[in-house]
């Protein structure tokens, strides 16, 4: 397609080349290039200090990291965790922001107060919302502990056995993130003609049942974009148990070890600053790899479940 | 036609009762933590040990005084202030400028180009080469060196194309016959049409480099230029057990978000809603 341009001859169509190109020479060196260096990192020792110098190890980084030493069963710890993690968020995320974006969509009292509410998390950003839990879960009478015992529950929280405190981090995750799913499904609703689900109300469907035959099928797209999101986005997180639980030993998902990898402390020396960006970027391909393979098989899987349902 | 079955209404009317307590529930969730922060701010240091959910029977105002004075706050949010602002800017200017001769095909490659900023989600992070890039131009531990990490945003690129695309071509024709160079035209009749797309890709790109905690944990160790995140963060670690400040301090943090929120949100929600359509 030949489209015109109007702005003058010869010379002023270099304009726009001009114009564009502090914008893309920043995405370039900041971020797109960077992002693809990272695999050639993984290949050398690369440290965090400068001038330290630096050599090509070959695969050595993905050795050590997937077969080597005693870290081989810390690692296959943290990539079981992360898939956890990742689990989790993706179905209680996209299930509670579907059911309360359904909620909204009633004409209820109040429903713009309270999806100011339900997003407000989403705003506050990792360290008000870490703090914020940290307080509610204060372990000694706190108002968490005290919910909880009424309920005839007990939890040590965030100090308790670490698998615990990671669900509860992962619950937080949750609760923080739930309102760009919520706002999302909001948005897909208002693409649905009232005339269907009306029809569908006369012809005697009740409420779930046109729900399961009507609504759902046409949220297809507004899910689908969810689920990409949060899949990818729960693959990835970290900065939430990095605020709550810091670098602990049983709480780790694949992101957080990488930065404890390239910029602190590892797990197994715990004062020890190594700053391996080498071996912290081999991991970070990992993580790329998983999130290329798991993001791509939902895609499929979204895409087929599409065709069924939309024809 | 089928009427409305017998008991129709009723029935509707309790399941919208039901569906009304289902919200309220799902709210205090969502304003439990965020009142008990309001609460423990209020208590005496005496009263949070006794019981950390106990009204505060006499509010305590001069938590606020001490986390003022001993968290640093003026410095801190003077540094979020400056690297917020001016990254925004810079990076919203340049970001006008990618994205509309890729919207209007001005340029050789314009879908290519596009694509590079839609799979941006999909990449690796960049988060290591990105430092031995800072360390080497010596941006490391510099305002200008964490400036320059918020000068990108693909999601805010692909927001602006789609936005612009949307506006008819025939008006870049008319100014030109009118004698409008390309650099008026954009600074002058596409900033104003473009405005909603731009408040929200303002918003949300302000919001993430205020909310931003790990990027000055790893570029700035400087106490002097600390972000107030991070000065929140380490005014943790050195009064994690005083909560009655702790808690002043956060909702001195907390009380401006939520009054922007509620100022600017159908920007954001616009924002997040048109980030989350591709290509």
């Amino acid at each position: 397609m030949k489209l015109g341009y109007y702005f003058g001859g010869r010379a002023s169509r270099l304009v726009p080349y001009l114009l564009l190109l502090p914008g893309m020479l920043l995405y370039f060196f900041v971020s797109l290039g960077p992002s693809l260096a990272t695999v050639f990192y993984s290949f050398t020792d690369a440290s965090g200090l400068l001038g330290a110098p630096m050599h090509f190890v070959g695969l050595s980084n993905y050795q050590e990291f997937l077969f080597m030493g005693q870290n081989i069963r810390d690692n296959a710890d943290v990539l079981v965790r992360t898939l956890e993690f990742s689990f989790l968020v993706t179905v209680i995320q996209t299930g509670l922001g579907l059911a309360a974006a359904m909620l909204l969509n009633q004409r209820l009292a109040a429903t713009t107060v309270f999806r100011t509410v339900f997003f407000l998390p989403v705003i506050l950003g990792v360290t008000i919302v870490g703090l914020t839990w940290t307080l509610f879960l204060y372990p000694v009478g706190g108002p968490a502990e005290k919910l909880l015992n009424l309920l005839g529950g007990r939890s040590e929280f965030l100090g308790g056995p670490p698998f615990q405190a990671f669900l509860w981090v992962t619950w937080v995750q949750i609760w923080a993130n739930m309102g760009v799913t919520m706002i999302i499904f909001l948005g897909g609703l208002q693409t649905i003609p009232s005339e269907l689900v009306e029809a569908a109300r006369m012809d005697g469907a009740g409420g779930w049942q046109t729900f399961r035959s009507v609504t759902f099928p046409l949220l297809t797209p507004s899910l689908n974009t969810n689920l990409t999101l949060a899949i990818i986005g729960s693959l990835q997180a970290w900065q939430l148990l990095l605020v709550m639980k810091g670098v602990t030993n049983g709480t780790q998902v694949l992101g957080l070890i990488i930065y404890a990898i390239a910029f602190g402390r590892t797990s197994a020396n715990p004062t020890s600053v190594a700053m391996r960006q080498g071996y912290g970027a081999a991991a970070s391909v990992v993580l790329f790899v998983l999130v290329l393979i798991i993001g791509m098989g939902a895609q499929v899987l979204m895409r087929q479940r599409e065709r069924r349902v939309l024809g | 036609m089928k009427g409305l079955p017998a008991g129709f209404s009723r029935r509707a009317s309790s399941s919208r009762v039901v569906m009304f307590i289902v919200l309220l529930a799902l709210a205090a969730v969502y304003l439990g933590p965020l009142l008990s922060v309001v609460n423990v701010s209020l208590q005496t240091s005496q009263e949070f040990s006794l019981d950390p959910t106990a009204l505060a029977r006499q509010p305590q105002f001069a938590n606020f005084v001490t986390a003022w004075n001993k968290a640093n706050f003026p410095l801190y949010l003077r540094n979020s202030l400056l690297y917020t602002v001016v990254a925004t800017a810079v990076y919203v200017l340049t970001a006008v400028f990618v994205a509309f001769p890729i919207a209007r095909r001005y340029v050789r490659g314009s879908g290519f180009l596009f694509s590079l900023f839609v799979v941006a989600l999909f990449l690796p992070y960049a988060l290591i080469p990105q430092f031995q890039l800072m360390l080497r131009l010596r941006l490391y531990n510099t305002p200008v060196g964490y400036i320059l990490l918020f000068l990108v945003d693909p999601i805010g690129i692909v927001i602006l194309v789609n936005y612009i695309r949307s506006i008819p071509r025939e008006l870049d024709e008319a100014a030109a016959m009118d004698g409008s160079g390309y650099t008026r035209f954009v600074l002058r009749v596409l900033f104003p049409l473009i405005k909603p797309a731009l408040a929200s890709v303002i918003v949300l790109h302000a919001i993430g480099i205020w909310n931003e905690y790990v990027t000055p944990l790893i570029y700035l160790p400087k106490k002097a230029l600390m972000p107030i995140t991070r000065g929140l963060m380490v005014f943790y670690g050195q009064y994690g057990n005083d909560w009655t400040t702790l808690a002043a301090a956060i909702l001195m943090l907390t009380l401006p978000i939520v009054a922007l929120f509620l100022a600017l949100q159908r920007w954001i929600y616009a924002g997040v809603l048109q980030g989350s359509v591709r290509g």
